[in-house]
Formats: C-alpha cells, sequence, structure tokens
C-alpha cells in the first residue's frame, strides 16, 4: 500500500482549550489521575469531600484528608456510600461546594441519594473511577461498565444528567473544575466517568501556581435567597442554588414538590417538575458538548472511544491515516447528553469500549444514519492495542467488518 | 390553631395531615414547647425527617428550613449540612423505620461522631403507612399485617444501640408523658453534641387495629401508659415494661464533630469553610 500523508484536522471542544493557552505559569508535575482530579477539586472550591474507600478511587479520599484542611474544607469517611453521597448533598445544601468519589459497586449504593440532590436540584460531583465488573470484578483492571448507569443513575426515571470523561492526568485536573462549574449552573449532579487506568496512572501534570487566579474561569456557589425555590416549567439555568441554613423557610424532600418545596400529589405539579429536570439540561445540550476529533471532515471510518480507551485507539487512528487509511477519530468527552450530532455523517464507525456486551455502540448506533455501518469492538479489563485497533480499522474500512480476532466481540 | 403553631409552623402545612388520633401531631406541639421554653427561633432550628408516617406527617409543617430525606438517611444528610452550618439546631424527626431499621447505620456512626444533633425517634412499632407490617421495635410476638401469627424476631431498643454507640444524652418517653417529655427534648436540645430521644406513640388504623384489636385512641394510649408502668388498670402484671425517662445524660462531655473538623483545619493551617452569611436580600456571592 502505498504512503499517502492525508491532513489532519484535530480540534479539542472544551473550555479547557482555551484555559490551557490563558494559564501559563505553575509548576509541572509528575502525578497521577486522582491527584489531578483532586486538585482540580480544590481549585474550582471543593470544601467537602465524604466517600468510602474503593480501588482504585481511594487515592482521592487519601489526597483529600489531607488537602482540603490546609484550604478550609473537611473530609468525612462516610459509613458506607449512600451515607458518603448524602454527607455530600447536605453540606452542598448548606453552602459549600462538595465531591464525592467511588468505582463501581460503591457507584451503584449512590442512586438514592443521586434522586434526592438531582430533584432538588443540589449541585455535587461524583467521580466514578471504572473497573471491571461485574460486581468486585477485578479490583486493579480497567473497564468502562457504567455507561448506562451514569445515564440512568436513579431510579423512577424524569431526569437528564451531565456526564463528563477525562482520557489523561491534565485533563483530570481541567475537566474537574468544568464538571463543578456546571454542576453550579445547572443546579445538578456531574458525574465524572474515569477509569482505573486514567486515575492511577502517573502523567505530566501542569498545576497553575495560584487557585485564586482562576477566578476567571471557576464558577463560585451563589445563594438563592427568595420564592422561587424550584422554578417550574423553566428551563433556566444559573439559577443560584437553595440554601439551608440561612432561614430562607426553603423546604428539600424527596417528594415531588411545588415551587415553595412541599410535597404534593398533584399530576400538573409532576409534570412540571419533570419539565424543568430535563429541559434545564436538554435546552442547553451545546453549552455541555465537550469531544476531540481528528479528521472528521473526510473520515471513511471513524473510530469512537472515550476514557483510557482513546488513547490507543488515537494512536491506531493517525497510524491508519498515514497508511493511506481515510480514518478518523472521535473522543467523545461529554458522554451524556449523548451528542447525536457528532454522528451525522453516513460513514462506517468503529467503537472501541472497555467491555463486552457494548453500550457507547448502541448510542452510536442510535444516532448514525446507517446503524449497519456501525460496528463494535470490545475489550474487558485491558486496553485495545494498537495493533488490534489498527486490524479493526482496516477491515472495516475494506470488507465494513472487523475481522475475528480472539477475545474481541463484535456481536451487538 | 394555638399560639405555639402561630409562632412556629407553617400556616399552610397544618393541621396535620395524619390520621385521626395519630399520635405525630400531639408530638410536635410537645416539641414545640420545648423548643419555646428554651427561647428558640424559627431561624435557629433546621428540622429534618424521613420517609413513613414521621417523615411525611411532619415534612414542612416547620416554619423554618426543612428536608425530607431519603429513607432512612436523614442523619447523613443531617452531617453534611451541619459542618456546613455548624451554628443552627438540627432537629430530625424519625421514624423507628428511619432510625431503627434502613438507617441504623447512619444512626450509630452520628452517635459515635456526636454529631450535634437531636434525634427524635417517633416510634409507633411498625410500619404504618406501608399497611402495618412489623419493625424492628415491633414488641415480639405481636400480630402486624406481616406477622399474622405473630413477630416471630426479637425486638431491639434503639436507645441501647446509641447508647453503646457514644450518644451523649439518650431518653425514653411516650405519647403519655406530656411534661416528662417536654424535659426531656429541652435537655436533649441544650446537648452540643448527638442526643436521642425515644418516643413511643399509638398508632390506631395499623397497630392499634391489628396488635391490639383496638382503633379507640384512648385505649391504644392506655396500652402504651399501662407498658411504662408495668401494670395494667386492673393491677395485673404486663407482658413487659418500658423504662422512660433519661437513660444516658453525658451532654457537652466531648466535642462535637463539626467543631472537631473546624479544630483540624485550625490545626492545618486553614481557615474553616462556612457558609453562614451575613443575611442579605437576593443573590449573594460566598467566596
Amino acid at each position: 500500500m502505498a504512503v499517502i500523508e492525508i491532513a489532519l484536522t484535530e480540534r479539542l471542544v472544551a473550555p479547557w482549550a482555551e484555559w490551557q493557552k490563558r494559564y501559563t505559569a505553575g509548576r509541572r508535575l509528575l502525578e497521577a489521575g486522582t491527584y489531578a482530579l483532586t486538585e482540580g477539586a480544590i481549585a474550582a472550591g471543593c470544601r467537602v469531600f465524604a466517600g468510602y474507600p474503593i480501588t482504585p478511587a481511594t487515592d482521592i479520599a487519601e489526597y483529600m484528608s489531607k488537602r482540603l484542611p490546609q484550604v478550609g474544607g473537611y473530609y468525612m469517611q462516610a459509613e458506607d456510600e449512600l451515607a458518603g453521597m448524602h454527607m455530600c448533598a447536605g453540606a452542598s445544601l448548606g453552602g459549600l461546594k462538595a465531591m464525592t468519589a467511588t468505582s463501581g459497586p460503591g457507584y451503584t449504593l449512590m442512586h438514592d441519594a443521586y434522586g434526592w440532590a438531582i430533584t432538588n436540584e443540589i449541585p455535587l460531583v461524583v467521580v466514578d473511577a471504572m473497573r471491571v465488573g461485574p460486581i468486585s470484578g477485578i479490583t486493579g483492571a480497567p473497564g468502562q461498565g457504567e455507561f448506562y448507569v451514569a445515564r440512568y443513575c436513579t431510579h423512577g426515571g424524569n431526569i437528564e444528567t451531565i456526564v463528563l470523561s477525562p482520557n489523561s492526568v491534565q485533563e483530570s485536573f481541567w475537566l474537574t473544575i468544568d464538571a463543578f462549574n456546571l454542576a453550579e449552573r445547572f443546579r445538578t449532579v456531574v458525574t465524572i466517568l474515569t477509569d482505573q487506568v486514567i486515575s492511577d496512572m502517573f502523567e505530566d501534570l501542569f498545576l497553575p501556581h495560584d487557585y485564586a487566579e482562576l477566578g476567571g474561569i471557576v464558577v463560585p456557589r451563589h445563594h438563592n435567597l427568595a420564592m422561587p425555590f424550584y422554578p417550574l416549567n423553566s428551563d433556566a439555568v444559573d439559577v443560584p442554588p437553595n440554601v439551608v441554613g440561612l432561614g430562607t423557610g426553603v423546604c428539600v424532600s424527596a417528594y415531588t414538590h411545588t415551587e415553595e418545596g412541599y410535597d404534593i400529589e398533584e399530576m400538573e405539579a409532576q409534570w412540571a417538575q419533570t419539565y424543568r429536570l430535563v429541559n434545564k439540561i436538554r435546552h442547553h445540550r451545546d453549552q455541555i458538548l465537550r469531544y476531540e476529533a481528528v479528521g472528521l471532515e473526510d473520515a471513511e471510518v471513524v473510530a469512537v472511544a472515550y476514557g483510557a480507551a482513546s488513547r490507543t485507539v488515537k494512536t491506531a487512528v493517525l497510524g491508519a491515516r498515514r497508511r493511506g487509511i481515510r480514518a478518523g477519530f472521535l473522543r467523545l468527552i461529554s458522554l451524556w447528553p449523548f451528542a447525536d450530532e457528532l454522528f451525522g455523517r453516513d460513514v462506517r464507525y468503529l467503537v472501541c469500549e472497555l467491555n463486552y456486551d457494548g453500550q457507547l455502540v448502541r448510542e452510536v448506533m442510535r444516532a448514525a444514519p446507517d446503524k449497519r455501518k456501525v460496528h463494535f469492538m470490545g475489550k474487558s479489563a485491558e486496553l485495545h492495542t494498537v495493533a488490534e485497533v489498527t486490524a479493526a480499522l482496516e477491515g472495516v474500512a475494506r470488507d465494513g467488518r472487523v475481522p475475528g480476532l480472539p477475545y474481541i466481540w463484535t456481536d451487538v | 390553631m394555638n399560639k405555639l403553631a402561630q409562632k412556629y409552623l407553617r400556616p399552610s402545612q397544618i393541621p396535620t395531615k395524619a390520621c385521626h388520633g395519630c399520635g405525630i401531631g400531639m408530638i410536635e406541639n410537645w416539641l414545640l414547647q420545648a423548643i419555646d421554653e428554651l427561647g428558640l427561633k424559627q431561624e435557629d432550628v433546621v428540622f429534618g425527617t424521613g420517609i413513613g408516617c414521621v417523615g411525611r406527617q411532619t415534612f414542612a409543617t416547620w416554619g423554618g428550613d426543612n428536608f425530607g430525606a431519603t429513607h432512612g438517611r436523614a442523619l447523613a444528610v443531617a452531617t453534611g449540612l451541619k459542618i456546613a452550618q455548624p451554628d443552627k439546631k438540627y432537629l430530625v424527626v424519625v421514624g423507628d423505620g428511619d432510625a431503627a431499621a434502613i438507617g441504623t447505620s447512619h444512626l450509630i456512626h452520628a452517635a459515635r461522631r456526636n454529631l450535634g444533633v437531636t434525634v427524635v425517634c417517633e416510634d409507633n412499632m411498625g410500619y404504618e403507612s406501608t399497611g402495618g407490617q412489623f419493625s424492628p421495635t415491633t414488641p415480639a410476638g405481636y400480630v402486624t399485617n406481616s406477622s399474622p401469627y405473630g413477630m416471630v424476631e426479637p425486638s431491639f431498643d434503639p436507645c441501647d444501640v446509641v447508647k453503646a454507640a457514644g450518644a451523649t444524652f439518650v431518653a425514653e418517653t411516650t405519647a403519655t408523658q406530656w411534661h416528662q417529655t417536654i424535659k426531656i427534648v429541652k435537655k436533649a436540645l441544650q446537648n452540643d453534641g448527638f442526643s436521642f430521644v425515644h418516643v413511643r406513640f399509638p398508632c390506631n388504623e395499623n397497630f392499634g387495629a391489628y396488635a391490639l384489636g383496638t382503633r379507640d385512641t384512648l385505649k391504644n394510649l392506655e396500652w402504651i401508659w399501662e407498658h411504662t408502668q408495668g401494670r395494667t388498670a386492673d393491677g395485673k402484671p404486663t407482658d413487659f415494661t418500658w423504662e422512660t425517662g433519661i437513660k444516658h445524660d453525658a451532654s457537652n462531655s466531648r466535642p462535637e464533630f463539626s467543631k472537631i473538623l473546624r479544630d483540624l483545619v485550625r490545626k492545618a493551617g486553614g481557615t474553616p469553610a462556612s457558609a453562614a452569611l451575613d443575611r442579605v436580600e437576593g443573590v449573594v456571592v460566598d467566596d
């Protein structure tokens, strides 16, 4: 095959693409993703962490236990994950920014608190450092099994969720600030889906030397001191969060609420609440969309991935282009709301993710013009190798199918 | 509406939605009396509840700030609130399901931490809002809608549990003991630490109807009173006895949890973060 260099169009659509240019004075470190995530939270103004130890998220708790008291904050080790997230919700309701971190087995225990915080529009950041499952699986191996769980993170439906996923140590820092900002602006829980590779690995990390200088990008906590506490039938963002303890008379509960926060059993109130919880996010999808793309404009086959999996996939795509395959790369950073608008071109898609059951691929099949052109390459508990992705890209580009490699499930 | 209700409650949320003859409204009135006698104002107290009869009937009745947590997690929410707003009094009013079943681990650990809240466990001895099933505080042997042959499990006393866990104030009382309850709640609220007040009250619709065979409020109250005395009205010994009164008072004997965390911040060289701001109108920025 002749070697043809195809011109690259690369873009990162995320707020930190600009932040990275603006903040250049600081420290360069060799640090872990968990460290970067912790510092991102501190920089964003997080002053409360409550959680329960679990691999591979425990390091975030340990870093927090050291860092928070230094900046006036509070670390709490809860009796379980249910308590951890409820404590964070309480602290945020009391006016302090808060975060918790866990992994799959702890994540599913948080669904109660998720529903409560989302319904009551309490800003909160939850980190899920995914490992391979189901259940405890292998504690030190990466997985991407909570793609759908993070979207449907509580019972009862009638919600929309915001989920972000980083793919490097550096990005873990900026993305965490971003997650806190979105949580404040949308008055909701923002989930960071990271994974064992991105959270445990050490990499080059730049930290701005004075977080106080990040004032231009960090959204501060505001307090809503007056009615309406829950704007019904409204999709407005940047509504200040409610605060308990300042005597506003706010009511916060697990029930369907009125705009004062009283429990109510009338369908009109239920519809009004649902309209708000769903549409404050859906109507502002453009403000949440974050992704990285290479060669999307001319690609005939687009490899799609997120998180750790995207690292080897991107390398394979760049290599394939050098060898004359019109391959493109799409890394989703905002996983939910799902970026349907990025799948408008009627081309072949190769979706690579760290599970065998296929989760992200189902959304791509739904969003793409022709689902028969969407191919799945799952891998469980370890990253795809560059060689595997390269072979799959070649197969999809040439024959419209993934070659039958061992241990790679393609039947979705 | 009585004067205390006018002073402290939300006119739109009272009278209580509880069933006829339920003790919840009466106990809440006593709580207000204790609050009033301590000179506390509406804005001094954050009122928290859980799920079930007690959660549903008391949520949003308080005129100040209210929260109704998910089932069992009121103390976890209160823990977060307390560290963000440490100067408030937290009155967490929950049922026996919240305190003694689904939320017991949070109760134990809040007691262990000496979290500065007063928990009032209003115990109607079963899951009554779901139709009358037995709970961990239903007396053994009694008939409920999920123990038609009599409750086969032994019951447990949440006072013993929180005392063992380190609660600094523990008391037990009933809906038949007005003055004792007010005295106890006042003491509980004055403890800068974890206070637990266990108040048994009758459910006429379920526990009364199925376990005791009557929906008569006075008869159900009498059954409770007899069990605090150890003998029935006609002088026979009761099948068991509830010891009521203050069971453990170590008020203000060890540091309160949020204070421990604030002290830790100072030790680490920081200034404790707090969202307790000067009150202003409209939107304020805290940084």
